[in-house]
């Protein structure tokens, strides 16, 4: 089996466990008031760039396909968007008394991106070509769409009385991609 | 669903990737199938038909039925 690396010899593992650190080394640093938003905004851009190699070196391994390929690519285009819309929008609302249609336009800054992710997930269902693959795609989609239901239900009661605080409705996308993949990791464990 | 996908591959010396490349679909299809977890599309199931030479009901077989 041709081993999985970059021409620097990299896995994917090495580029995943670099972001992950990465990204996880700037949040402690935003949460504990080491550095404004906007220079965290910069870094977790910077920390992205990691995505690339990352992506590169996933399709040197023998399991990817020109569809996985493809998706991967416009997940990341995507995400990259999203970064950027999200840190643009943040620094507009900080730094000036907007309009209500003002407010509007930069809200849709990161909320286009996130369009262009599910366009993109719909699209790898739409090409992809073998059925099993997409059998379990669909499957690991409908059982994170349940989690994400049980879950918001759940929340929204505990919330309405007052139990937990308020979360913003952007979050069923995260937890619905979270979900995808705890769906996918089960799959996997029990063999399916 | 049974079938004897497993043997008809051995009799040709085809690998599991062998199969995937001849069917047009990944090695996780042929591995999914032949372990019985997946029951193909008909038209999937019809390419592998044509693949053996076969009909399909001498490849895959009702719940039951031996091999």
């Amino acid at each position: 089996m041709e081993k999985a690396t970059t021409p620097s010899g990299r896995s994917p593992w090495f580029w995943a466990g670099n972001y992950l650190a990465s990204s996880a080394i700037i949040v402690v640093l935003k949460l504990t008031d080491a550095i404004p938003a906007p220079v965290a905004m910069i870094l977790f851009l910077g920390a992205m760039g990691l995505l690339i190699p990352l992506v590169r070196a996933g399709e040197r391994r023998n399991c990817a396909n020109p569809v996985i390929i493809r998706y991967n690519r416009r997940f990341l285009i995507a995400s990259f968007g999203y970064v950027l819309g999200l840190g643009i929008a943040i620094a507009v609302w900080n730094s000036y008394k907007l309009t209500s249609t003002m407010v509007f336009v930069i809200a849709l800054l990161p909320t286009l991106p996130t369009f262009a992710m599910i366009w993109a997930m719909g699209r790898y269902l739409v090409e992809e070509t073998d059925e099993y693959l997409r059998y379990r795609m669909v499957r690991a989609a409908i059982m994170s769409l349940g989690m994400v239901l049980a879950i918001g239900i759940f929340w929204g009661f505990l919330e309405m009385f007052e139990l937990v605080p308020h979360i913003w409705a952007w979050w069923v996308l995260p937890v619905w991609a979270g979900g995808l993949g705890l769906a996918q990791l089960w799959m996997k464990v029990r063999g399916e | 669903m049974n079938n004897r996908l497993k043997v008809l591959r051995a009799e040709r010396s085809w690998s599991q990737q062998d199969l995937a490349d001849r069917l047009g679909v990944s090695r996780q299809s042929v591995n999914a199938i032949e372990t019985g977890r997946y029951d193909p599309s008909l038209p999937l199931a019809f390419t592998i038909a044509d693949l053996f030479g076969l009909p399909i009901e001498a490849i895959f077989l009702r719940d039951g039925d031996s091999e």
